[in-house]
């Protein structure tokens, strides 16, 4: 958690879609902002890029207040995929509370998942961050592709882990606002434990994630 | 419960820290485009926080705050409405008010999202430079560690193979002193026989001596006596002292003194030889280097070997004329021993031993041939091996060759080993006659 002061009633909470390079955290990120309402949501920043490939951070940045009257910002980071930016990574992935693991569904990157994954691990660790404990969602991206790994595959090597898992096309539309959905639930349930979002200030979670998923009209 | 900043990992910037609006935008960064809407024509310009309080403002306020001339516009910070820009014409001003706080707003937030996207940039940026400095000398300081102790390591690594190459050496030297204490064990039972004969006539022939030298005496005496009679009486010594000679046999015992006392010299003077010939054997006086004969020092290990030769045995010794060798006496006489012992062991009857030295090509060989069994084909090659012996539990260390070889090796010489089972064994060894590098030999 970035910031939570009881005083000025001000939250902010950082979520991360983190993944190897190319597997489409950004786009999910565009995605997101054309299908949720402008309501309640700020403007997509895209720190620059280089070649199209994000070498800062793009954020899209949620607002809220709660019937109890907090204000809650809800700022959604991606990191940069790429190996050699480790230390933006890290520098992101500082005091998440939640992480979208975009993993690229073709054969072909199955290693680069891994290896994205494990770095993810001990990024997590380098910032003191529990894995077991916070609100994780992987979305398995690009299936409107065809060399991809088999959906039935996925599930048998996570199901057994308990995380999440999602199949998504970024690039075509869907399965990036469930993904989306599913982490501010889990987030939610973090959060609420440990600062009292319904008890102290009026916020049930249908109303949490109802503010932060609701879709663009006809869309 | 607001949060300090904790330090993990060493990161201390945190991406998505709330900043407010003065923390982003610089006063030079706005105050121009202030000015400019002031030029314009409104009259006052002013970008408040979102509780009101003034950011930045220029002009004068004409306290009036008719809709008409006075326009409010929403400024936004990451998306979130983060104060207003406010803009007031003065009364009667023919300003388009609404075109010029739209424009002046666009503008305004603009600059806010770009300075936050500046911001942000060099943040992360600082962040990850300085991360990956910290990094590097991290990197660095576990380098260095773990260099020192491969050093460390490598230092321990030479100290110890030179703790344990001391170890070996003192092993070494302790192997080659019992074997030449056994040698000289071995060799010391027969000096004592050897000895035993002279010493028997010479103590023989000193008690026969005693009991002589009473005779003398006794005549001794009986002259005294006669001569104070005779000057008394006036004559008659001469019969009575040729009388007392022949009753002493003195004319016996004067011949047989001489007698025994060259055999008693001739006795002792064996004696010395032996004791010579054995300290010059294990020299023990010793222990430096010399420039030595080796025909010489054969000859001095057959001397102190001549009681273990048996009366049968037939030796031939075929010298060729040497030049000096530099080696510890003591040693070299140990490998010939070693070597003319194995013979006689192997054969106790019959013994032919064939002893030859030659100097060819700046090398001294001695060959040492016998008639022995010969070394089993099995075993030929594990002669040298310490501790291995075919003699019976005690009778021999299993050290003789090994110590030999060592010796020999030491001098840069070698053993050639030649053995027909049945027939015998020659041992041919061969030594440099120049050495070309000292080895300090104990």
């Amino acid at each position: 958690m970035i910031e939570f002061d009881r005083t000025e009633k001000r939250m902010v909470l950082k979520l991360v879609f983190y993944g190897p390079a190319l597997s489409g955290k950004t786009t999910n990120l565009l995605r997101l902002h054309d299908l949720l309402s402008r309501e309640g949501r700020g403007e997509l920043m895209v720190l620059d890029t280089r070649d199209d490939r994000t070498i800062f951070f793009d954020l899209l940045p949620f607002f809220l207040v709660t019937p109890g009257g907090l204000k809650i910002k809800v700022k959604v980071y991606t990191v940069p995929g790429q190996v050699k930016h480790d230390a933006t990574r890290k520098a992101v992935l500082q005091r998440a509370d939640g992480v979208a693991f975009i993993a690229d569904s073709r054969v072909s990157e199955v290693a680069n998942n891994y290896s994205s994954f494990e770095n993810l691990e001990k990024n997590l660790a380098f910032v003191g961050i529990d894995i077991e404990r916070i609100p994780l969602v992987i979305q398995f991206n690009k299936r409107d592709l065809s060399d991809i790994v088999p959906e039935a595959d996925i599930e048998r090597v996570w199901r057994p882990t308990g995380i999440p898992v999602f199949m998504a096309s970024a690039l075509e539309g869907w399965g990036v606002v469930e993904t989306f959905s599913r982490l501010v639930e889990l987030t939610y349930d973090s959060i609420d434990g440990k600062c009292g979002l319904s008890e102290g200030y009026g916020l049930d979670r249908e109303d949490f994630v109802g503010r932060l998923t609701k879709r663009v009209q006809g869309s | 419960m607001k949060e300090g900043r904790e330090t993990t990992g060493g990161i201390e910037y945190v991406v998505g820290a709330e900043k407010g609006i003065r923390e982003i935008v610089r006063d030079e960064d706005v105050m121009p485009l202030l000015e400019s809407a002031l030029s314009a024509g409104a009259s006052r310009v002013e970008v408040t926080d979102s509780r009101g309080g003034t950011l930045w403002a220029c002009g004068a306020s004409s306290g009036n705050n008719d809709s008409a001339t006075v326009e409010r516009r929403p400024v936004f910070l990451e998306g979130e409405p983060a104060g207003s820009l406010v803009v007031e014409a003065s009364p009667g001003s023919q300003l388009r008010l609404n075109d010029l706080a739209g424009l002046l707003c666009a503008a305004l937030n603009k600059i806010i999202t770009n300075s936050l996207k500046r911001m942000l940039t060099t943040e992360i940026h600082t962040s990850v430079v300085n991360r990956t400095y910290e990094e590097l000398l991290e990197t660095n300081k576990r380098l260095r560690a773990s260099e020192s102790r491969y050093r460390e390591l490598a230092e321990n690594l030479d100290r110890k193979v030179q703790e344990r190459t001391e170890e070996l050496k003192r092993m070494h030297t302790r192997l080659i002193q019992q074997e030449k204490a056994a040698s000289i064990g071995l060799l010391a039972a027969g000096v004592a026989h050897e000895i035993n004969n002279p010493i028997g006539f010479i103590s023989s022939n000193l008690n026969t001596l005693k009991r002589y030298i009473s005779r003398f005496t006794e005549m001794m005496d009986f002259y005294r006596a006669a001569i104070e009679e005779a000057d008394k009486a006036g004559g008659g010594i001469t019969e009575a002292a040729c009388r007392k000679w022949s009753d002493l046999k003195l004319d016996f015992i004067v011949r047989d003194v001489e007698e025994l006392i060259s055999q008693s010299l001739d006795g002792a003077e064996r004696v010395r030889k032996i004791v010579s010939d054995l300290k010059g054997f294990s020299h023990v006086d010793d222990s430096k280097e010399d420039i030595v004969d080796l025909n010489t020092e054969i000859e001095r290990t057959f001397n102190v070997l001549v009681h273990e030769i048996p009366e049968d045995a037939e030796i031939v010794k075929e010298f060729g004329s040497l030049p000096g060798f530099l080696c510890n006496p003591a040693m070299i006489c140990q490998v010939f021993l070693n070597i003319i012992l194995n013979s006689l062991q192997a054969r106790r009857q019959g013994l032919k031993l064939h002893v030859s030295t030659k100097h060819v090509d700046g090398n001294i060989t001695v060959a040492f041939s016998d008639n022995g069994p010969g070394i089993p084909e099995e075993v030929r090659n594990r002669i040298f091996e310490p501790f291995f012996t075919t003699k019976d539990v005690g009778a021999g260390t299993g050290l003789g060759l090994t110590v030999t070889l060592d010796i020999v090796t030491a001098y840069g010489g070698d053993i050639e080993v030649t053995s027909c089972p049945g027939k015998g064994t020659t041992f041919v060894i061969r030594l440099p006659a120049e050495r070309r590098e000292h080895v300090k030999v104990r």
